[in-house]
């Protein structure tokens, strides 16, 4: 029994001990008390005109560039550069992307506990727009109008696209800072030019010389390696019905994604499936599928696997982002594997109509918003002051380190590390905390910033390798539809149901799991009509032809 | 016939023996493919994949060497114990003595009390009331924010209910005749001869909280308190934001391992725990769940 009593003894100063350390030590920024004493006058130094006598707390919630990394120490130069240039005390909290943070914000949103400056993230692909409307009609969030004249070098910079600040723009206020897309039109159409080579073939210019070619690598051993291990057309599905790693085929029909933003009118705007042409590239996959020129894993492929496959030289087909693709940590294990590999970036194939689209421009951009809660509480200014700094002063700090410690910066003002610590500079594993912001609230898609993040380098083969000027620029040069409107669409109210029965179908039909007829094809149509796409179709239409986007 | 009972009985063996093969073998493959996920080298990695055997001077500490060696992991583990310990504390001394009081026939308003700890069970608040009262009860960025609402399980409690319910009324009345009350008799009496149940119900509670992800994520904003699992997540999520991120803090190991890496060092505790308690778990939930 005796041991019991101890045990006891010992477990309730354990608990006190826990207990005491349970709240960790506060960082400095939540040191100082809200309304901290007024600083110290210099009486040597005039103050800033532009910065208030009292330090600001302004919370800011964003997603990071490097979520591995981490965020950056207490420590950080930036914060003390940022409290005592400023006069702001800041909190930056890094939160997770998609769906887990959304929840966390919804949560927050829900207690009217939204942060001062946040960045709205979305479980779905281009939904941060939607849950900005949710936030503005629940009266969460303020608008940002004002605060463009306080920051005129980042709203010159960041938030010149018109077409960007109209879509984040309710009763004629703008409620949301929309920041440059990540880089557009960044993917597109490659082909193992090795593996062409070998087989002294030319790369496809229609749907039918794909299956050709793409038939060649399944079944001539395009690898020399003396296995049958190879399959023509590697993929995975990412986005609605096969997604858009299919867009080679979908494009030369004029048929991408789900909207017909090609044939976009007033008068008539409408679903892919409805084209007869969407049934001819339906026929392309299936005939593609059924020639088993495509790994068959596609279908559950993660996006990860998929990568790793064609860095197996798995298949010799497929469409890539640009940086997934030739971005030298990402190339490395292709080119380890195959030193005489290469990718070729090809246009888009020609189909029977003559169409030839490459991918649908749907201008992904970033949401950022302040809380209606920090402008009641007088921090617009701040806020404004803050971002313009990060524009401006603080761009270089932020985004890439400190110049000569962490990078250079040639005449032409251009990014290097020649002579710089390999452990120090700026792309360099150890440094990626310190420039957490810079895919959010630093870069804007600079040649210079470009240049810095995807530089040339040489291949084990002795290739120069060069992915802004091989593929970046190829990429963005081909016939892409631009269709930014897709994001003004409101999913139908039985979105689940909706979704499930034109993917499910779709993919069906592609895997010959239900034949592809006229009839079934119908058949699928009126059961599309079914789960009520006609007046899903008319409310897009209502909505773009309102926002005057259907010319 | 003895012949015929005797070939039933085999057939019947043979027949479980293969069953349980095969039950074994689904369990063991996938664990033991994650095992060798986590051990492969980047070099075969790349080249042909995951192979289903390794050769044993292949195997490579890499992934585990990354993970461990991020400048956030001893900080978060240190967190994720600091939760695990002080959460399976505060559950303990919570359950311990709501399941003995209500094991008490005859406590007053015990049905009640019982409904009320029922309805709980049956109707959950929901996300977002406890969001308010935890940062009502300014709790957030403090621990308490994750282990207090799962504090108590009602379902723990009720097995642990259960049990105490099947100690001997007699043992606990002959302490009574001799002074105790009721504190002396749950102390000196019943828990005594309820290392099982309590042995079990806290591998339950440090299970969770060792796992315990979303409300971390949700109530803890500095990047100092966040346990292992989100930690891990952070590090495994990289990899479906790669074409964004154009320098990468992990190069020398494939994703997948470092996924697999994760799984088994977020696994491990528990995996040496189980064997220690196993003895007692078996006996806890089944005296827990039936009675006489």
């Amino acid at each position: 029994m005796k041991s019991w009593k101890m045990i006891f003894v010992v477990f309730v100063l354990v608990l006190s001990q826990i207990l005491a350390a349970c709240g960790a030590p506060a960082t400095p920024t939540e040191v100082a008390p809200p309304e901290a004493p007024e600083a110290p006058a210099e009486p040597t130094k005039a103050p800033e005109p532009t910065t208030p006598p009292e330090p600001v707390d302004i919370t800011m919630w964003l997603q990071a560039t490097v979520t591995e990394a981490g965020p950056p120490p207490d420590d950080w130069i930036a914060y003390d550069i940022i409290r005592e240039e400023l006069g702001i005390n800041l909190e930056y909290v890094i939160i997770p992307p998609a769906g887990d943070g959304e929840a966390k914000l919804n949560a927050a949103a829900a207690a009217n506990d939204l942060p001062d400056f946040f960045q709205v993230t979305s479980t779905n692909r281009g939904g941060e727009r939607d849950n900005l409307v949710n936030y503005y009609e629940l009266g969460l969030v303020a608008p940002v109008d004002d605060m463009f004249a306080m920051m005129p070098e980042r709203t010159k910079n960041h938030y010149n696209n018109q077409n960007l600040l109209d879509l984040l723009t309710f009763d004629g206020a703008v409620y949301g800072l929309p920041a440059p897309p990540s880089i557009p039109k960044r993917e597109g159409f490659v082909i193992r030019q090795d593996w062409l080579d070998a087989l002294d073939l030319e790369a496809p210019t229609t749907p039918e010389e794909l299956l050709a070619v793409a038939k060649a690598f399944t079944e001539q051993d395009p690898d020399g390696n003396g296995k049958n291990d190879t399959y023509g057309i590697g993929a995975f599905i990412e986005g609605p019905g096969v997604g858009r790693r299919f867009n080679f085929v979908f494009g030369a029909y004029g048929v991408l994604d789900v909207w017909n933003f090609v044939d976009a009118s007033p008068d008539k705007f409408e679903l892919n499936v409805r084209d007869p042409q969407y049934y001819e590239a339906m026929q392309v996959m299936v005939a593609l599928n059924e020639a088993g020129v495509v790994d068959p894993d596609w279908p559950t492929l993660s996006k990860d696997e998929f990568r790793a496959r064609w860095k197996q030289g798995r298949f010799g087909i497929m469409w890539e982002d640009f940086a997934a693709l030739s971005n030298k940590s990402n190339y490395e294990p292709f080119d380890t594997n195959f030193p005489d590999g290469s990718w070729t970036p090809l246009p888009a194939l020609i189909g029977p109509g003559g169409e030839a689209y490459y991918g649908l421009d749907d201008a992904q951009f970033n949401v950022f918003a302040v809380s209606q809660r920090a402008v009641d509480e007088g921090k617009m200014e701040a806020i404004a002051r803050l971002l313009e700094w990060i524009a401006t002063d603080g761009y270089y700090l932020l985004g890439f380190g400190e110049e000569g410690v962490n990078f250079n910066l040639d005449e032409k003002g251009f990014i290097n590390i020649d002579g710089i610590d390999e452990a120090q500079a700026y792309s360099a594993p150890e440094r990626q905390p310190f420039t957490q912001m810079r895919n959010q609230l630093v870069f804007y898609n600079t040649l210079a910033e470009i240049s810095a993040r995807y530089p040339n380098y040489t291949t084990e083969g002795g290739r120069e390798m060069t992915p802004i000027d091989t593929y970046l620029s190829f990429f963005q040069s081909q016939n892409w539809v631009p269709a930014f409107a897709k994001l003004l669409i409101q999913p139908p109210a039985n979105a689940a149901d909706f979704e499930r029965f034109y993917n499910e179908g779709i993919i069906q039909f592609v895997l010959g799991q239900k034949e592809l007829t006229p009839e079934s094809w119908a058949e699928f149509l009126a059961g599309l009509d079914g789960q009520g796409a006609k007046e899903y179709e008319a409310a897009a239409q209502q909505v773009l032809s309102d926002a005057g986007l259907l010319k | 016939m003895l012949y015929t009972k005797t070939r039933d009985a085999r057939i019947y063996q043979v027949g479980i023996a293969i069953f349980l093969t095969v039950i074994l073998l689904i369990i063991v493959i996938p664990f033991w493919q994650v095992i060798v996920t986590a051990f492969v080298p980047l070099d075969i990695y790349t080249r042909e994949g995951i192979p289903f055997f390794l050769p044993p001077t292949k195997w490579t500490l890499e992934a585990f060497k990354q993970l461990m060696g991020h400048s956030q992991f001893a900080r978060a583990l240190w967190n994720s114990v600091v939760i695990t310990v002080l959460g399976v504390t505060i559950s303990m001394t919570l359950t311990v003595p709501l399941a003995y009081g209500l094991s008490t026939r005859n406590l007053p308003g015990r049905k009640l009390i019982m409904t009320l700890v029922l309805f709980t069970y049956l109707f959950s608040p929901g996300l977002i009331p406890v969001y308010l009262l935890i940062t009502g009860m300014k709790l957030t960025n403090n621990y308490l924010a994750v282990i207090l609402p799962p504090a108590v399980s009602v379902y723990n409690t009720l097995v642990m209910m259960s049990f105490f319910e099947g100690l001997p009324e007699d043992l606990k009345e002959a302490a009574r005749l001799d002074g105790a009350n009721e504190l002396q008799v749950l102390w000196n009496v019943v828990l005594p001869l309820s290392k099982p149940i309590l042995l079990t119900i806290g591998l339950f509670y440090a299970v969770y909280f060792w796992n315990e992800f979303f409300t971390p994520l949700l109530y803890l904003n500095r990047n100092d308190l966040l346990p292992l699992p989100v930690l891990l997540r952070n590090i495994l999520i990289s990899s479906s934001l790669n074409e964004y991120v154009e320098y990468n803090a992990f190069s020398t190991s494939p994703i997948e391992s470092l996924k697999a890496a994760g799984v088994l060092i977020t696994m491990l505790p528990m995996f040496l725990i189980y064997p220690w308690i196993q003895r007692y778990f078996t006996k806890g939930t089944l005296v827990g769940g039936v009675k006489e």
